[in-house]
């Protein structure tokens, strides 16, 4: 831009120059011309006045030979007419003179002294007739004659003194009026001489000029060839956008690479974009875009809130497919005399770094996990661990055979989320418990992904490839787990026991029934388990309380699991919504220490499991509100419901009354595995509560279905 | 770790050639893990890889489903040669799908076509075999992903 504006400014120079030149040649042609005309007029006047000098002579002569002829009695016609003529041809020439009024003081001189000699000849040339008379003795002067003879005689005798000084006048007009030429004529030599300096120096100044012209141009080239090499060379896509968000007419090569297409000039940004990225991004993009254009935004902040600083988007791979860049978008205002003249737009192609990044990350999260990992497991019982790997095996081999149902409709599709939901909250909560965190972060997520699913309109196929992705990912980091926990037992044991501590290899083909064979769970293990998780949740959660455990050994070994799965989500449940705060429990006059009782014992016939916390309790009324928030029951089904049909709805599946989903609680599917796991085994639940004071879960389990789980 | 792009990837391949060639798109169930050896159906078409990841890609059918499809496809030949080379085809479109997405980072076999139900397709210790069913109308086969 700069240079086109040099560019235009040489032009005009040299145009000026041009017309400047022109300008001095018509004013130098303009004032010769004048000058020209008036040496002309002058050489005229000069002319004629040097004619008009011979005519006092001319005229003194003629009235002497008319004298000498009346004298003589000669004929005198033909030299009255020639005076007459002369006379005439005078005052002619005299008024031309006059008439060019080059020098009227000179002429009005030989004017006055004129005026005085022509009285003198006026009676002469006003003579007409014969001046003789003829007789028979010969011819004489007649009287008219006479008189007319004295006339010529007097006019004879003023000639001859007149004439000198007419002549002297007349020779002064002319001597002035050549004075007048020659200056006439030095002046148009001086016009002329500055004339054509002045167009020399104008010429020069044109030369110069055109010469600059040419240097700039020449720069000009030299920097737009460097500018083309440049834009050719960056590996960033360079352009700029127009108030009406298109590119404009210069972009940098690379871009062509970035977006597989060239035809960039005059593009909407929003086309350019478009099929690239969903929708909403895209969206987002052009309102960006258009706040960009706004005076009053600030740049930086704008950079803070850019949506497009790592952009992903599908491209073509140049041998017909698709392939996924990241694309970093930074946008720099340009600025005019009237405020945002373009948006300078940089595109740089951030795949290699952010795959880096995320391959970095990755690695730090592994590192983190096995830490993590390394310190659970170092709390926790090796035997313990192995008896959760076990279940966890289980659980997703469980996973993996809901994934496996043939499912073709949406219906057949949904129906297999509750029971992924299920059986992952159910590895989590015992992975939390046994502080597994890398464990259960990673069942967390899969969770989420079930969430995502189930909010979905319409499921298919496609839609649980990433779970099975994350399923399998977490199998392996099982694998992990199970690997190290044998490490661990071999480190503990010694060089001795390395030999025995190898645990069993998880596979899921693999996976051993938990119930069948467990090695290490025991009524015992149990027991730690839930004083674990206890404290964990105290921790997480900022809560106080105190877990009273009694009754654990009577709990048969085909109950184990069932009651493990109800005592962990209970005690998420109670640590989560049940137990207050310490600062509301004070301010309650509860005592600081809340407490929370598990209680088994074996009835006649059956079992019964008692959970009690002295918590918050729950209120009818705020389960019926959280149905209605979220949509599972309307205002006047809700209304419609008893208090013992409202506590009902905490065993539904997916129901929360929180709004945010935690590694602990939210997801609506604890107490729905509770139910499922009692009910599953021909038991019974019920639930009691006073709010403010305590909330109690009554659990009977059948006597039979304790053999039966054994089995 | 098999991204969730890259097995896209050899599901797109399959599908697309229902599409194509049938003019009826096939789609696909509920994806799992293989546990133990897979069941094969009377036709498989296999290709190995290697580079980038190791492994196979295989696709097994039943023959009523060849059947339909050949019919579909208005052939009259119901031959065993002529199911083979369908499946062959098949096989084709998946690696052709693979090449075109993964360039030189994967270095993928010529199909080769197996037929009968009591195959023994080698697998790697390590590898994670994915099992995506394809319907088709009536009809059920297996996409199974065993990479590492």
């Amino acid at each position: 831009m700069q240079f086109s504006r040099s560019d235009r400014n040489g032009r005009l120079l040299i145009a000026g120059a041009a017309a400047a030149i022109a300008a001095v040649m018509v004013l130098v042609l303009i004032a010769g011309f004048r000058l020209a005309t008036e040496i002309r007029a002058s050489v005229a006047a000069l002319q004629g006045t040097s004619v008009l000098q011979t005519y006092p002579a001319v005229i003194s002569q003629q009235l002497t030979a008319l004298r000498q002829r009346l004298q003589t009695l000669e004929y005198t016609g033909h030299v009255h007419r020639e005076l007459t003529r002369t006379v005439r041809n005078f005052n002619l020439r005299l008024a031309a003179v006059e008439r060019r009024n080059l020098d009227p003081a000179a002429i009005r001189h030989a004017e006055s002294l004129w005026r005085h000699y022509a009285p003198q000849l006026a009676p002469v040339l006003a003579f007409s007739g014969e001046p003789y008379d003829d007789t028979d003795t010969g011819s004489s002067l007649s009287a008219r004659g006479r008189k007319y003879y004295d006339q010529v005689r007097q006019a004879g005798i003023f000639a001859q003194t007149s004439a000198p000084v007419l002549h002297g006048a007349l020779a002064a007009v002319s001597a002035a009026l050549q004075a007048r030429t020659s200056a006439a004529a030095a002046r148009l030599r001086t016009l002329l001489l500055a004339g054509v300096l002045a167009v020399v120096l104008l010429a020069l100044a044109a030369a110069y000029l055109q010469l600059s012209r040419a240097r700039q141009q020449r720069a000009a080239r030299e920097a737009q060839d460097q500018t083309r090499d440049i834009l050719k060379t960056v590996r960033e896509g360079f352009f700029l956008l127009d108030a009406d968000y298109r590119i404009g007419a210069v972009w940098s090569q690379a871009l062509t690479h970035l977006f597989g297409r060239s035809d960039f000039k005059g593009l909407a940004f929003e086309e350019l974009l478009r099929d690239k990225v969903p929708a909403d991004t895209l969206a987002t993009a052009v309102k960006y875009i258009k706040l960009l254009w706004g005076e009053r935004a600030r740049e930086n902040l704008m950079k803070s809130i850019n949506p497009l600083g790592q952009l992903e988007v599908s491209v073509d791979n140049g041998r017909g497919g698709k392939e996924s860049r990241f694309l970093q978008f930074d946008f720099h205002r340009v600025m005019g005399p009237k405020g945002v003249k373009h948006v300078l737009c940089a595109v740089g192609d951030i795949t290699s770094s952010v795959l880096l990044a995320r391959e970095l990350q990755e690695a730090q999260e592994n590192a983190h996990s096995q830490l993590d990992m390394m310190i659970g497991m170092l709390r926790a019982d090796p035997l313990q661990v192995s008896a959760f790997l076990d279940s966890a095996a289980a659980g997703l081999k469980h996973v993996n055979t809901i994934m496996k149902e043939p499912a073709r409709t949406d219906a057949e599709f949904r129906k297999k989320l509750a029971g992924l939901s299920r059986e992952l909250h159910s590895i989590k909560g015992e992975a939390a418990a046994l502080s597994l965190m890398s464990v259960a972060e990673r069942v967390h997520r899969l969770e989420d992904m079930v969430a995502e699913l189930t909010a979905k309109s319409e499921l298919t196929g496609n839609d649980f490839l990433p779970v099975v992705l994350k399923l399998d990912e977490l199998l392996a980091h099982l694998r992990g787990v199970r690997e190290m926990t044998a490490r661990l037992v071999s480190l503990k044991e010694g060089p001795a026991g390395a030999g025995t501590a190898s645990l069993p290899q998880l596979r899921i083909g693999e996976a051993r029934e938990p119930q069948a064979e467990r090695p290490g769970r025991s009524c015992a293990d149990l027991g730690a388990l839930l004083e674990q998780l206890a404290g964990k949740l105290a921790l997480d959660h900022g809560k106080r309380f105190a877990l009273k455990l009694t009754g654990l050994t009577e709990v048969p070994a085909g109950y184990l699991e069932t009651v493990k799965d109800c005592a962990i989500q209970m005690l998420r449940n109670a640590a989560v919504h049940g137990i207050e705060p310490c600062e509301a429990r004070r301010a309650a006059a509860k005592p600081e220490i809340g407490e929370v009782c598990l209680q088994f014992r074996r009835l006649d016939p059956g079992y019964e499991l008692v959970f009690q916390d002295d918590g918050a309790g729950l209120s009818p009324e705020a389960l019926k509100e959280a149905a209605v928030r979220k949509n599972v029951l309307t205002a006047e089904e809700a209304a419609a419901l008893d208090n013992r049909a409202a506590l009902a709805l905490i065993f539904r599946p997916g129901f929360s009354t929180r709004e945010s989903v935690s590694m602990d609680a939210g997801r609506g599917t604890g107490m729905d595995l509770v139910a499922r796991s009692v009910y599953g085994l021909g038991g019974k639940i019920g639930v009691s509560t006073n709010p403010g004071r305590f909330t109690r879960f009554k659990i009977t389990l059948p006597a039979a279905g304790a053999a039966a789980a054994v089995a | 770790m098999l991204r969730e792009e890259e097995l896209k990837t050899f599901v797109d391949g399959t599908t697309r050639y229902f599409e194509v060639a049938a003019q009826q798109p096939a789609t696909i169930g509920s994806p799992y893990l293989l546990e133990g050896d897979v069941t094969v159906h009377d036709y498989t078409g296999v290709i190995s890889i290697s580079g980038k990841r190791e492994g196979v890609v295989y696709f097994t059918a039943p023959r009523a489903m060849l059947t339909v499809l050949l019919m579909k496809m208005q052939e009259s030949d119901f031959s065993h040669e002529n199911m083979r080379d369908l499946v062959g085809e098949v096989t084709n479109t998946i690696s052709g799908n693979a090449r075109k997405d993964f360039g030189h980072d994967f270095v993928i076999s010529v199909p080769s076509v197996l037929t009968g139900e009591k195959l023994q397709i080698p697998h790697k210790a390590g590898m994670r075999s994915f099992v995506i069913p394809i319907n088709w109308r009536s009809h059920s086969a297996k996409l199974v992903v065993s990479l590492t």
